[in-house]
C-alpha cells in the first residue's frame, strides 16, 4: 500500500520576459514533488502586463505543468516564499496528496452582480466534489479587487481636490462599477454569497491587485487569463484546516461618528455632521495640507475600524473625492474607532497569529496579508520573512500581499477586511494526548 | 560596463516604472551605473541639484556608516533619493524615484538589490583572495 504523503514545494521566478518566467515558476514549483501535482496556485507581480502580457505568462506555466492541473491565481502586490521577499516576480505552490479531492470554480463580472458570480463559481465546485468523502473542507480564493476609475480629464487619481468634478466621479461610480467594471472590488457582498452557498467550507482569499496603484489587476483559471473575476480552488481532505487572523493594530481611543453616508456604505458624506474630509482632519488634528497623493502614507498606519459582535473589521481609506471619503468596503456600523499601527505592531502580528499553530503538525502555511502592510513595513517585511522561516523550518509555506483579505469559518465568523495578517494551515490529525487538547 | 554583475542588478531595478534613475555611489564618485541610459527622461532635467544634494548626504553616510547607518532618503520637490548603505564602507545603492510612488514596495526590491550587490561583491573579494594565494 502507498502511504499516502503529503507533498508541497514553493518555486518562483525573478526573471522579466513573461513566457521564460511561466516555465521557470512551474518548474522550480513541480521539481521537489515525487508526482505530478494535484493543484496549483499561481501567483504574479503586475509587470508582466508589460513584458509579454499575462497570457504568455500562462502559456510559459503549461509548457512545463502536467495538462489537466487544477491551477488557479492572479496578480498580487508582493510575495514572501522561503527562497525571499520580492515585489516583483511570480511565485506558485504545488501540492500533491492521495487524500484529497480537489475541483475549481469561476465566476464573472464580480463587480456588476458579485452574488451570481460568487454562486457560479461554488456550482462549479461543488459539482465537483459532491462524491468526496472528506470530512475537512477548504475554499481558497481570489477576487478581482478594486479598480480606481479614470475621471475625465483627471486620469487615475486617488485624491481629487476639486469639489465640481469629484461630485461628477461620484455620480458616475454607480455607471463606472457596473458597466465599465471599474470602482469597487465588492469582495464584502462575494464573501457573503460564498459563506451562504459553502457553509461547511472554512475560507481564506484576498483580492488580486497590482502594484497597489489600483489600475488593473488579473485571475488566473486554467489556461486563461481574467478580469473581474473570482477564482476559488474547493478542497476536500482528510488534513486538519486551521485559520487564524491578527492584525497588529490598536484603538487610538479617537471614535468617529459617521453623519451621512451612501453608496451601500462605502462613501462617507458626513462626519460628526460636518463634511467628511473636513471632519476627519479634525477628528487627526492634520492640517489640509496632508491631503495629496501621499496621504496613503500616512492613512496605511490609520485605518477606520468597525466592531460588529466582537469582530474587528479595519478599512482603509481609498479615495477622496472632494469633501467625500471613499473606504474599501462596506462600513456596517456608524461609529468607527481610529486604530493605529507601527512598524513593530505589524511584525508582531505575526508572532501572535503563528502562535496558535505551534502545537499543530503542520504540512503547509499559506498566508493572505494585505498590500496595506507590505506598504506600510517596506523593507521590514524581510523580518516577516525571518519569522515564518523559524516557525516553519521545513515545511513549506507562502505569502501573497493582495488588496483585502477575506476569511470565514463557522467557529470564527467572516470578514473581508483590510490591514490584516490571516495564516492558514494544513495538519496532520494528532492524538489529543501528544498536544493535551483538540484544537 | 556591459558585463558587470553589478550593473546587472541596476538594470533590473531601473526596469520598475517608478525608479528613474539608480547608481551605486560614494562622494564625488558614480562607482557603477546600469548598462543603459541610466536616467529616465523625466528626471534628466533634474539631474545637477540631486547630484549636488546627494554628494552632501554621503558625508553623513561617510561618518556614520560605521556605526550602523543603513538607509537615509530625501525628497527634493517631486523627487525622493533613496541610499542603501552598504555596511561599514562609504558607498551605498542609491535611487531616484518618483515622490509620488508606493514606496513601501520599492524598498522591498532596492533591499534585495542592496543584498544581490553584496553578494557579487563578497565574491569578487573572495575571487582576488584566490588569486592572491594560488
Amino acid at each position: 500500500m502507498i502511504e499516502p504523503k503529503f507533498e508541497a514545494s514553493v518555486g518562483m521566478s525573478r526573471k522579466w520576459d513573461a513566457r521564460d518566467a511561466g516555465r521557470e515558476v512551474a518548474e522550480t514549483a513541480i521539481k521537489n514533488l515525487s508526482r505530478p501535482p494535484d493543484f496549483f496556485l499561481l501567483f504574479s507581480t503586475i509587470h508582466f502586463e508589460k513584458y509579454g502580457g499575462f497570457q504568455e505568462f500562462l502559456n510559459g506555466v503549461w509548457d512545463v505543468l502536467p495538462e489537466g492541473t487544477p491551477l488557479v491565481g492572479g496578480t498580487v502586490a508582493g510575495f514572501i516564499t522561503p527562497q525571499g521577499s520580492f515585489t516583483r516576480g511570480a511565485t506558485a505552490l504545488a501540492v500533491s496528496y492521495f487524500d484529497m479531492d480537489v475541483a475549481i470554480g469561476i465566476g464573472f463580472k464580480t463587480k456588476k452582480n458579485p452574488q451570481k458570480a460568487a454562486k457560479d463559481c461554488c456550482k462549479m465546485i461543488k459539482k465537483e466534489l459532491k462524491n468526496s468523502q472528506y470530512k475537512n473542507n477548504l475554499l481558497f480564493e481570489i477576487i478581482s479587487g478594486g479598480k480606481i476609475p479614470q475621471f475625465p480629464g483627471m486620469g487615475r487619481r486617488r485624491v481629487i481636490k476639486s469639489g465640481l468634478v469629484s461630485k461628477m466621479a461620484t455620480r458616475l461610480s454607480g455607471f463606472s462599477l457596473k458597466i465599465l467594471q471599474y470602482g469597487v472590488g465588492r469582495e464584502e457582498e462575494i464573501l457573503d454569497s460564498l459563506a451562504n452557498e459553502l457553509p461547511d467550507y472554512t475560507i481564506i482569499g484576498g483580492s488580486s491587485i497590482d502594484n497597489n496603484n489600483m489600475k488593473e489587476n488579473f485571475q488566473f483559471f486554467g489556461e486563461d487569463v481574467y478580469t473581474n473575476s473570482i477564482v476559488a480552488l474547493g478542497l476536500k481532505t482528510n488534513q486538519n484546516v486551521d485559520i487564524n487572523t491578527t492584525y497588529g493594530l490598536k484603538e487610538t481611543g479617537i471614535k468617529i461618528k459617521i453623519t451621512k453616508k451612501s453608496g451601500h456604505g462605502r462613501v462617507i458624506h458626513e462626519i460628526d455632521g460636518r463634511p467628511a474630509l473636513e471632519g476627519f482632519l479634525k477628528k487627526m488634528s492634520w492640517p489640509y495640507d496632508f491631503i495629496d497623493e501621499r496621504l496613503y502614507r500616512k492613512t496605511f498606519f490609520t485605518p477606520f475600524g468597525f466592531w460588529k459582535k466582537d469582530l474587528l473589521f479595519p478599512n482603509v481609506i481609498g479615495l477622496i473625492l472632494g469633501k467625500d471619503i471613499n473606504v474599501g468596503y462596506k462600513i456596517e456600523e456608524n461609529e468607527l474607532h481610529l486604530l493605529s499601527a507601527s512598524g513593530k505592531s505589524l511584525i508582531n502580528a505575526v508572532d501572535e497569529n503563528l502562535e496558535e499553530f505551534k502545537d499543530n503538525e503542520n504540512q503547509l502555511g499559506i498566508i493572505i496579508a494585505c498590500a496595506a502592510q507590505l506598504e506600510a513595513l517596506g523593507a521590514n517585511i524581510f523580518t516577516v520573512r525571518e519569522k515564518l522561516i523559524n516557525f516553519f523550518d521545513e515545511v513549506p509555506f507562502l505569502l501573497v500581499y493582495v488588496g483585502g483579505e477575506d476569511t470565514y469559518s463557522t467557529k470564527k465568523g467572516k470578514r473581508h477586511i483590510n490591514e490584516s495578517f490571516n495564516v492558514l494551515t494544513l495538519s496532520k490529525d494528532l492524538p489529543t494526548n501528544q498536544v493535551g487538547k483538540v484544537i | 560596463m556591459k558585463d558587470d554583475p553589478i550593473a546587472l542588478v541596476l538594470d533590473d531595478l531601473l526596469k520598475l516604472d517608478d525608479i528613474l534613475a539608480c547608481m551605486v555611489a560614494r562622494r564625488n564618485m558614480i562607482s557603477v551605473m546600469p548598462s543603459g541610459d541610466g536616467f529616465k527622461p523625466e528626471v534628466k532635467n533634474m539631474w545637477d541639484i540631486i547630484h549636488r544634494a546627494m554628494d552632501d548626504v554621503f558625508t553623513v553616510v561617510g561618518q556614520y556608516s560605521g556605526a550602523g547607518l543603513g538607509e537615509m532618503e530625501f525628497r527634493l520637490q517631486d523627487y525622493e533619493v533613496l541610499f542603501y548603505v552598504f555596511p561599514d564602507t562609504e558607498s551605498a545603492l542609491v535611487a531616484i524615484v518618483s515622490a509620488l510612488a508606493n514606496k513601501g514596495l520599492l524598498e522591498v526590491e532596492m533591499e534585495n538589490a542592496r543584498r544581490d550587490i553584496l553578494k557579487i561583491l563578497d565574491e569578487q573579494d573572495k575571487a582576488k583572495g584566490i588569486v592572491v594565494h594560488a
